[in-house]
């Protein structure tokens, strides 16, 4: 008898989908809204009785810790997102409810993902979710780019989707089970499965050298999908591979660990190395996400020290430093249409106090300057990993993030440094100036008071 | 004493810029709001001169003690207090930053704002890092102060300041980075991050010479030392002059303050190795770069050629390890972070009115100008060493204390004093005596403000100059417990 208790968060958002799609279809503002506010109650139910729905279960109180902490992330960041998808979508014409719908089968595909203890199931999350993101990036129909951006992601997408089924079926002629768990024997067999399986988690959060769609999707999507794929699929997708990580113990087997440590590596320098160049701002957030991408992929690897906090802690930043950029960004508009190069930024010192120094706080906070949260995010996933060993990997991590500091300063200063050229409009929107204050306003006063963030992610590992 | 004094020196800063950027600024005039800060930083020196009135200089160790813990699990903490060593640094840091802002009432006309809260978060990081004994919350301030500078560096400064701010920033960040990795690896060693800890702490002599060059790497580009130093003249001839002032008065010592505080009692096995290495770097670093000042054209950055071959008589007086050596650097510091701030100040005043700082554009200042070639020469002599000024004093004992360790060294460093004269003797010579230019005769002779915070450096200057015991009598023991 399949306990149903367990599966309450996914049925919550699966009944969310019906009723959204029954009442998008006579009122599509309302569909919207009503998202928001289920979500609200998803995040306040699994705050306040997550844990009960596992208890009955046999997972781990660590894992089911996991679950919980993710899922309220996720459930959380959900409700940032559709806040703030109503204006950019309205702008450009896309404002379908349809859009709310994709995203909430993306929400389900993550949780899905997130809470399998079996590669069928995770791999029927990750489809769903990635299903939802190729419709997402090809949304604006009637954009050029935007469709080349569907496609491309989509068939990369299906191929590496291809990779995980062959290394599933490889795990599974081998020990003749799909649970994650039960992996104790490896033979060769098994190794090249789970590398596949690697590689198809690599490519999902655009890890180098897995990374090539990455600059190309961020760049044609529609800016709203782009600020999606930046964070919350890629997030749980983030999650999945630290599971996979801890539950095969793959810190122990050498073939494996060796692909970790040299993606980690590559991720690392590709990002900052790729970024540099860039004029276009979406070009270079992507490359820029790739090098974190390293640190969190350094993070993961050093989970034994300070168990999962420090990667966690690391997430959290990370995905509130995004949605507070992409706020600004959204906010900000040319006369034809969307902004993009990063030189369109010129000036914005001059023309609006509270998004320039946001977006500086953000970038020097990406920078892992102190004293903004990022830095202290940075610091834990060093000294993890520093008390871990990876001592090489450190120093590439930090001389990576000097260089990266280059393109962030680069950014600060065409806002405060350089006149305007083109007028940038203010689009006026006022959940996202909300969003990006309130991010900013995290990003800064956590050195002063950490404990909020802190006893978040401390309490719910102990 | 439980007053929280340390923390409230780090938070006034901070509190009047958050105070004046919520103001309104169309309403503010550029004078109102340098006033409003020049208020906040007196309050804030007067605040700073109840530390050595109430510092007791017969105990041992930090005073003014705060402790709060901050990340609990990872044993950080919010650990601060004062020695003897830190409590001039912080009164260098709280007399200059008014002086700052009083010199850019006139020349600071756009953004007037933005400049005075920057200067006002500077400061404040600057006492954060003097006064914190954490090694955590050390480079939290050490880092942040580049974030300020940064700003104010490429907004005021000059035509080709953002290829200077960008090497200033990058240099730093990435010597600093390093000395972060080391910080971790020994909070992971020691499971703690109090300074005073750490210092009983004995590493593996070869990991210990490792942790060494990390540090290293961090405070020699602070300093700056041979061959790191190419980032320090860029920064100061693009920088307004307010921004050279502090850079040169201030975040220079940084890196000797941390040469001082960190690495002489964490590596004391490493200190005693590198000795040779650094001395030679030094004294590259003063008879090099005091030739090539020699040969500048531009005011500003012959003086910041000067600072870097000063900073090598505070890098050698160290690493002398002996308690003359490092009160002569200590001393030097001190000395030096007055003189050369009042010499970029120099510079700045006719800067403002001519607009050129090319030696060569000016001659027979003194013509016209004669209060502004006195005060010139009172800060020109004191750079020098002259007998009776502070600078005098610090290059005394930091060369009386080379002999001790090699003749060579004291060979070199004389070398250094020799060459410092010639350069500064040859800048005063050809722009204050000479024909009088005739684009030059308009030039007005100082304002009672310019006069009054040029006295207020003179007096400095002299007064430790002839009662060096002052200083002394603060650092004797901070400094005798720092030697191995």
């Amino acid at each position: 008898m399949i306990n149903l208790f367990q599966f309450i968060p996914e049925i919550f958002i699966l009944s969310l989908i019906l009723i959204t799609l029954c009442f998008g279809l006579f009122n599509k503002d309302r569909a919207i809204s009503l998202n928001t506010l289920g979500f609200i109650l998803l995040s306040i139910l699994l705050l306040n009785y997550g844990k009960d729905f596992y208890s009955s279960t046999q997972i781990s109180l660590n894992t089911i810790n996991l679950f919980v902490l993710s899922k309220i992330i996720l459930s959380i960041g959900s409700i940032v997102f559709i806040l703030l998808l109503k204006r950019p979508l309205k702008n450009e014409n896309l404002y379908r409810y349809e859009y709310v719908l994709f995203l909430l089968f993306a929400i389900l595909g993550s949780f899905v993902l997130i809470s399998s203890n079996n590669f069928l199931t995770a791999f029927i999350g990750l489809e769903l979710q990635s299903l939802s993101l190729y419709l997402m990036a090809a949304f604006n129909t009637k954009n050029l780019s935007s469709n080349e951006a569907g496609i491309k992601y989509f068939s990369l997408g299906a191929l590496s989707s291809g990779f995980l089924l062959f290394g599933i079926s490889m795990i599974y002629y081998d020990t003749g089970s799909f649970n994650i768990q039960n992996l104790d024997n490896f033979t060769a067999i098994s190794e090249i499965g789970l590398s596949l399986v690697l590689i198809s988690l690599f490519f999902k959060v655009s890890a180098a050298p897995f990374h090539i769609w990455t600059p190309d999707v961020y760049e044609g999507s529609p800016t709203i999908s782009t600020l999606f794929f930046a964070t919350l699929p890629k997030f749980a997708s983030l999650i999945f591979l630290f599971r996979v990580y801890q539950d095969l113990n793959i810190s122990d087997i050498k073939s494996l660990n060796y692909i970790f440590q040299m993606v980690c590596a590559i991720s690392l320098l590709v990002g900052v190395y790729g970024a540099i160049t860039q004029k276009v701002i979406k070009r270079l957030l992507a490359f820029s996400s790739i090098n974190h991408i390293g640190f969190m992929l350094l993070g993961i690897m050093s989970y034994q020290f300070m168990s999962e906090g420090t990667l966690f802690f690391y997430l959290i930043i990370y995905l509130i430093t995004t949605f507070g950029i992409f706020a600004v960004l959204l906010n900000l508009r040319t006369v034809d249409g969307e902004f993009t190069k990063i030189s369109q930024l010129n000036g914005l010192r001059f023309t609006s106090n509270s998004k320039s120094i946001s977006m500086l706080v953000f970038f020097f906070s990406l920078a892992g300057i102190p004293p903004f949260a990022g830095f202290f995010a940075k610091f834990f996933i060093l000294s993890a990993s520093i008390n871990d060993g990876f001592i090489f990997l450190s120093i590439i991590a930090v001389l990576s993030s000097v260089i990266a500091a280059f393109y962030y300063l680069t950014i600060i200063k065409n806002m405060f440094f350089n006149k305007s050229e083109i007028e940038l409009l203010d689009d006026n929107n006022k959940t996202g100036k909300v969003i990006f204050i309130v991010s900013g306003l995290i990003i800064t006063l956590f050195f002063i008071y950490p404990d909020p963030l802190i006893n978040l992610v401390d309490n719910l590992f102990k | 004493m439980s007053f929280p004094i340390l923390s409230l020196l780090i938070l006034t800063p901070i509190i009047g810029a958050l105070t004046l950027s919520l103001s309104s600024s169309t309403q503010l005039k550029n004078k109102t709001i340098f006033l409003s800060g020049l208020w906040i930083t007196t309050g804030e020196f007067l605040l700073s001169l109840l530390l050595p009135i109430f510092y007791d200089k017969s105990k041992n160790g930090y005073q003014f003690i705060e402790f709060h813990t901050w990340f609990d699990k990872f044993d950080i903490n919010y650990y601060v207090g004062v020695d003897g060593v830190s409590i001039p640094l912080i009164l260098l840091t709280t007399f200059l930053v008014p002086i700052c802002l009083l010199c850019s009432i006139n020349s600071i006309q756009n953004r007037a704002k933005e400049f005075v809260i920057y200067f006002l978060l500077l400061e404040s990081f600057i006492i954060g890092v003097f006064v914190s004994i954490d090694l955590v919350i050390f480079y939290v301030f050490f880092e942040a102060v580049l974030i300020p500078m940064f700003l104010i560096i490429g907004i005021w400064g000059g035509e080709n300041r953002l290829y200077a701010t960008f090497k200033f920033f990058l240099y730093t960040l990435a010597g600093s980075v390093l000395m972060l990795l080391a910080i971790i690896y020994i909070i992971s060693k020691v499971k703690s991050g109090n300074i005073e800890l750490i210092s009983d702490f004995t590493f593996d002599q070869q990991i210990e010479l490792v942790l060494f060059l990390c540090f290293f790497a961090s405070f020699a580009v602070k300093v700056p030392m041979f061959p790191f130093h190419t980032w320090l003249p860029d920064a100061h001839v693009q920088a307004p002059t307010s921004g050279s002032v502090i850079l040169a008065g201030v975040l220079l010592k940084l890196g000797a303050y941390g040469f001082i505080r960190l690495s002489l009692p964490f590596f004391e096995y490493a200190s005693i190795y590198f000795q040779p290495m650094i001395f030679a770097l030094s004294c590259v670093a003063i008879v090099y770069t005091s030739i090539v000042a020699l040969r500048q054209l531009d005011m500003k950055k012959m003086i910041a050629y000067s600072s870097v071959a000063h900073m090598g008589f505070v890098t050698i007086g160290i690493f002398t390890l002996t308690q003359d050596g490092i009160n002569g650097a200590y001393f030097q510091m001190i000395s030096h972070g007055i003189v050369s701030a009042a010499l970029f100040l120099i510079v700045g005043v006719v800067y403002e009115r001519h607009h050129t700082r090319m030696i060569s554009d000016y001659s027979g200042v003194t013509n016209v100008m004669p209060k502004y070639s006195f005060f010139f020469m009172v800060f020109m002599l004191s750079s020098v060493g002259l007998p009776g000024t502070s600078g005098f004093v610090g290059e005394f004992l930091v060369i009386m204390s080379t002999i001790s360790v090699s003749v060579y060294l004291t060979f070199f460093t004389a070398i250094g004093v020799i060459l410092g004269a010639s350069y500064m003797l040859l800048l005063y010579k050809n722009i204050n005596f000479g024909d009088l230019k005739s684009d030059i005769k308009q030039l007005a002779d100082l304002t009672n403000i310019e006069i009054f915070y040029f006295s207020c450096l003179a007096f400095l200057t002299m007064l430790l100059g002839i009662y060096p015991k002052l200083l002394f009598e603060m650092i004797n023991k901070s400094i005798s417990l720092s030697i191995i």
